[in-house]
């Protein structure tokens, strides 16, 4: 029984009794998506809303559609079927309430808008979320039921 | 310019400023918590701004930062670490008795850890500011008590320093009996690196 450790703009995938964990998001949003027959789930720790239009350059995992995109072609690889993935996502924090934000809302606010948008058009559905606030997170995700545990020192343990 | 570009002569310049800027820093606690302070003699590292929760003890360690905006001749972000028993140490220093105990984090605590980072960094800048001839004021400071790891995802990611190196001042500051340690980040914006430079009369490379 490992726990994988999922780094900054990386998505990792592990099969029960493994798990996947994740450390320190901000306004980072982590994205599980997991197949309960499977019990395989994948985790993201993205940093941004949207790939750049255009030419995009720089790795597509940094962004939340990106990350989404490249998890369920892992997912499918791992011999996941599409229609029985479920999704869950929690961070997206605003955590200096004095720092100016760029644009109207903030970028959490924003990762997590991504998030649910991509994953309605995907038809991939977002069972639930642990996101907003101005606290830190540590998410823990377990194939083996689908549950995501989100550890803040604020808010204590939370099972979703 | 960027802090990759320096030589080992600019980043002996920046630590012998630094040991000044924050011996300044030292004096002006020691006003306020009305008692001696001591101070280790400040190392000064490069180092990728990701990796400043290892460097304040991982990423899930809780700690009290302390962000402010740096603007003047340099632009730029500073950021004040403080390990939770430090914060708890500096609050029972300059509150007393009306120190918040066990998990609490109050908002008077906050404020005092706020004001503590706010003179710690004018006292640095104003050292700094003095040897270049050059105006620097840090903003408004925050304050944020969390994972070290969620502070500096929040920074990285809002202020957009992703892939950018910061000048790492570690230092402690003790009074007779108690150790109190802190981090202190200094991320100049890379056309003030090359303006510092250039003032230092030091030629790059």
């Amino acid at each position: 029984m490992k726990k994988i450790k999922v780094g900054l703009a990386e998505i990792r995938l592990a099969r029960a009794p493994d798990s996947l964990i994740s450390y320190g998001f901000g306004s980072c949003l982590g994205i599980a998506i997991v197949d309960p027959y499977a019990k395989v789930g994948g985790l993201a720790h993205a940093l941004l809303a949207s790939q750049p239009g255009g030419n995009p350059s720089g790795n597509p995992l940094k962004y939340v559609d990106g990350a989404i995109e490249a998890m369920l072609a892992a997912l499918a690889e791992a011999g996941c079927a599409r229609g029985a993935l479920l999704a869950k996502t929690a961070g997206g924090a605003h955590m200096f309430e004095a720092v100016p934000r760029s644009g109207g809302s903030n970028i959490g606010e924003r990762n997590a808008r991504a998030a649910r948008e991509k994953l309605e058009q995907l038809g991939i559905p977002l069972v639930a979320e642990d996101v907003g606030g101005n606290y830190g997170r540590t998410i823990e995700l377990e194939p083996d039921d689908g549950t995501l545990v989100v550890r803040s020192l604020r808010m204590g343990i939370k099972r979703i | 310019m960027r802090f990759a570009a320096l030589s080992s002569r600019h980043t002996d310049l920046l630590g012998e400023i630094s040991n000044i800027g924050v011996g300044h820093a030292a004096t002006a606690l020691a006003q306020m918590i009305g008692r001696d302070v001591g101070m280790r003699v400040p190392s000064v590292t490069i180092t990728p701004f990701s990796r400043v929760p290892d460097a304040v003890g991982g990423s899930e360690r809780p700690v009290a930062a302390v962000y402010c905006q740096l603007m003047g001749n340099i632009t730029g972000h500073i950021l004040l670490v403080f390990p939770r028993d430090s914060a708890d140490r500096l609050m029972k220093a300059l509150l007393g008795d009306r120190a918040p105990s066990g998990d609490e984090w109050t908002e008077q605590g906050a404020s005092s850890i706020r004001e503590v980072g706010n003179i710690l960094a004018s006292a640095y800048l104003n050292a700094l500011g003095s040897m270049l001839d050059m105006t620097l004021i840090p903003s408004v400071p925050s304050i944020v008590y969390d994972m070290a790891g969620a502070i500096v995802d929040a920074l990285l990611i809002e202020q957009g320093l992703t892939d950018d190196l910061a000048l790492l001042i570690e230092t402690e500051f003790f009074g007779k009996d108690q150790k109190i340690s802190g981090h202190f980040f200094l991320l100049p914006d890379p056309e003030s690196v090359s303006t510092v430079i250039s003032r230092l009369g030091v030629a790059p490379g």
